[in-house]
């Protein structure tokens, strides 16, 4: 019964995991490779959304529509590091620029501050109809599909941080310095990188507007903050310095906190908790866990004093 | 002594010019809304429709929409307020308490606000207050479950509603109540924006025989999300909102009719552009049953499997069948 249960609420919370488990990957780049707090993801993630939306509704190629809005994150990322770049703005203040500006510019894109894509064709209702006749449930036959899109956006970015320029990407967010006696200008990697994040971001809206059947400009309220919870989270499950890993742990991250949230939001009620206390709970359960990172941390270091630099 | 007559001179010769300007300026009236969907849209419809039939035809609009934002809401108030409307008016409870807020001199009307005095926009509905009067869309919530329990007979009933907004939290209290009346379950969830809409949705769909949406605002602007857990797991949906209810899928509607209350909030501030104040005018609460409407989609329900008794038929007013809306 109990397990029949945790299947239940696992197939509820593993779309919005994974779903949100790219986005999580977007902010990753920028908070830990790039050492770049970047906000523009509130504003980017309904960006995504909007320009997926805009084109559902037109009947427009929904492949193209995806790439378009992927493109249209990586403008706003690479806004977002320009503003940082060529007018000297720190880049937290550069993120929330951005995003306030994309609030006007999503409600331009969807004519409004909402537009319902049901009964629209979508790339997930074309996956649905695709395996219409093998009797999997729908549920599942999305969770298959998103895990692939995930895999494929982690491996491409795995890949791409083991060629030259990823690397450097992520010796820049270490040591500006070593960058700059390379010959590299970092500027241009803050570009690239706070663009690619972006794009990545903006990408998971998409999917998220085709699996919630609508797109809203309110959608990203408060995302970066789930998106840097999978990062922590992640990094608590998985120790490790290993790329492959890492983008593994944040996925991992991701999915955790939707658990966890829908099991609040399915059996709090038995334990007098409100749907509006879980952020709260969110907020508690991240002190935990860096409460006790920074303990084992700690604890490593005067144990081994020799090695350094590996954890976290 | 030259320049000095001069000045008195040109100050008699535009004194005129600004009294002839009052009595030939228009009647500016602000009309704030807080989102644009088809509810609150035709709420703007019907005051603009009344008044114009009323013979208002020298009256200069100022539309604004606040998009879901409450700092909007606020900067509206204060345009209307720099603006010197002759009549602010704001549709839905946040942009009405913004303007009520911000405005203490200009009469102040508010449509489509669930409950005026827990929103703090009158102290006493039974009376109105120095510059706020308006109309109630207090939804008959007792009537809307009594409705659903004649079409369907449900054990359970979900609501999903914003935790953050005034008049959805009344809402869900009188549900609360309605279900204790009638002896169903009251299962709840709360959202705070609509990103959640689609997971509380999928918390509560398995405990629950039907799913009752009021005139929640962030929840209407994510129906499309609740529609589809709710059709993937055969679940009826019940809609206070008939005339958004057309391009949705739900089994049934019942509620007023939106662009009727639009018509009685013009008619509040003709009176008030006529000169009646606002601390005689009570709140005006929908009660007319001519002004409810009941929307049975008989596709939806046959794919529930569900059979709408006869009686139910005859008394709505709006079918929706083969996918073609007939109108009675």
């Amino acid at each position: 019964m109990i397990f029949k249960q945790i299947i239940n609420i696992l197939i509820v919370a593993a779309p919005y995991g994974l779903i949100y488990g790219i986005m999580a990957l977007g902010v990753f780049i920028t908070f830990r490779i790039l050492d770049f707090p970047d906000l523009t993801v509130d504003g980017s993630f309904p960006l995504g959304a909007a320009i997926m939306a805009l084109f559902i509704v037109n009947g427009f190629n929904l492949y193209i529509a995806l790439f378009i809005s992927f493109l249209g994150g990586i403008t706003a990322g690479i806004i977002t590091a320009s503003i940082h770049n060529y007018i000297k703005v720190p880049g937290l203040l550069a993120g929330i620029i951005t995003m306030i500006m994309l609030y006007s510019i999503n409600i331009r894109i969807l004519g409004g501050s909402n537009l319902q894509i049901l009964k629209r064709k979508t790339i997930l209702t074309n996956i649905i109809d695709l395996f219409n006749k093998t009797n999997i449930p729908e549920e599942l036959i999305l969770i298959i599909f998103f895990i692939i899109i995930v895999i494929i956006i982690k491996l491409l970015l795995d890949l791409f941080f083991h060629t030259d320029l990823g690397l450097t990407l992520r010796a820049m967010g270490d040591n500006t310095q070593m960058v700059l006696n390379q010959g590299i200008n970092p500027d241009i990697l803050k570009l690239i990188g706070v663009g690619m994040s972006n794009g990545i971001v903006a990408l998971s809206g998409a999917f998220f507007a085709q699996y919630q059947k609508f797109a809203d400009t309110n959608l990203g309220q408060g995302i970066i903050i789930t998106g840097l919870a999978s990062v922590i989270i992640g990094e608590f499950i998985i120790r490790s310095n290993k790329i492959f890993l890492i983008t593994l742990s944040v996925v991992l991250g991701a999915t955790i906190i939707q658990t966890v949230e829908i099991t609040g939001r399915m059996y709090g009620a038995y334990v007098f908790l409100k749907p509006t206390d879980l952020k709260l709970i969110k907020g508690f359960l991240l002190i935990v866990i860096l409460g006790i990172s920074i303990i084992l941390k700690q604890r490593k270091k005067t144990n081994k004093k020799i090695r350094t630099g590996l954890t976290l | 002594m030259k320049k000095l007559l001069i000045i008195i001179f040109s100050l008699i010769l535009i004194i005129p010019v600004f009294s002839a300007e009052k009595k030939n300026s228009k009647i500016k009236i602000g009309i704030s809304k807080i989102v644009s969907h088809p509810a609150l849209d035709s709420v703007e419809k019907g005051i603009k429709d009344e008044l114009k039939e009323m013979g208002y035809n020298n009256i200069k609009y100022d539309l604004q929409n606040a998009n879901g934002d409450i700092n909007a809401a606020k900067m509206i108030a204060e345009k209307f307020k720099q603006d010197k409307v002759n009549v602010a008016v704001g549709i839905a409870t946040p942009t009405a308490q913004a303007l009520v807020g911000t405005i203490t001199d200009i009469p102040i009307v508010f449509s489509a606000v669930t409950d005026p005095e827990g929103a703090g926009l009158v102290r006493n509905t039974q009376k109105g207050d120095a510059n706020v009067t308006g109309v109630s869309d207090l939804t008959p919530v007792e009537q809307q479950i009594h409705m659903l329990k004649k079409i369907i007979d449900i054990k359970k009933l979900g609501i999903i509603y914003s935790s953050n907004e005034v008049n959805s939290i009344t809402i869900a209290k009188l549900t609360k109540k309605a279900c204790k009346m009638l002896k169903i379950k009251y299962i709840e969830a709360t959202v705070v924006n609509s990103a959640e809409v689609k997971m509380a949705a999928e918390s509560i769909i398995d405990r629950v025989d039907a799913i009752y949406i009021s005139t929640d605002n962030t929840v209407v602007s994510a129906f499309s999300s609740v529609v589809d857990v709710a059709t993937r797991r055969k679940i009826p949906i019940m809609s206070a909102d008939p005339s958004s209810a057309a391009k949705i899928d739900v089994l049934a509607a019942y509620g007023f009719n939106y662009y009727k209350m639009g018509r009685v909030t013009g008619k509040v501030i003709a009176e008030i552009l006529e000169g009646k104040k606002t601390i005689d005018m009570p709140t005006r609460y929908m009660t007319d049953q001519d002004s409810l409407d009941l929307l049975i989609n008989l596709d939806v329900a046959k794919n529930l499997n569900i059979d709408i008794p006869k009686y139910i038929k005859d008394a709505a007013t709006i079918i929706i069948e083969n996918g073609k809306i007939i109108n009675k």
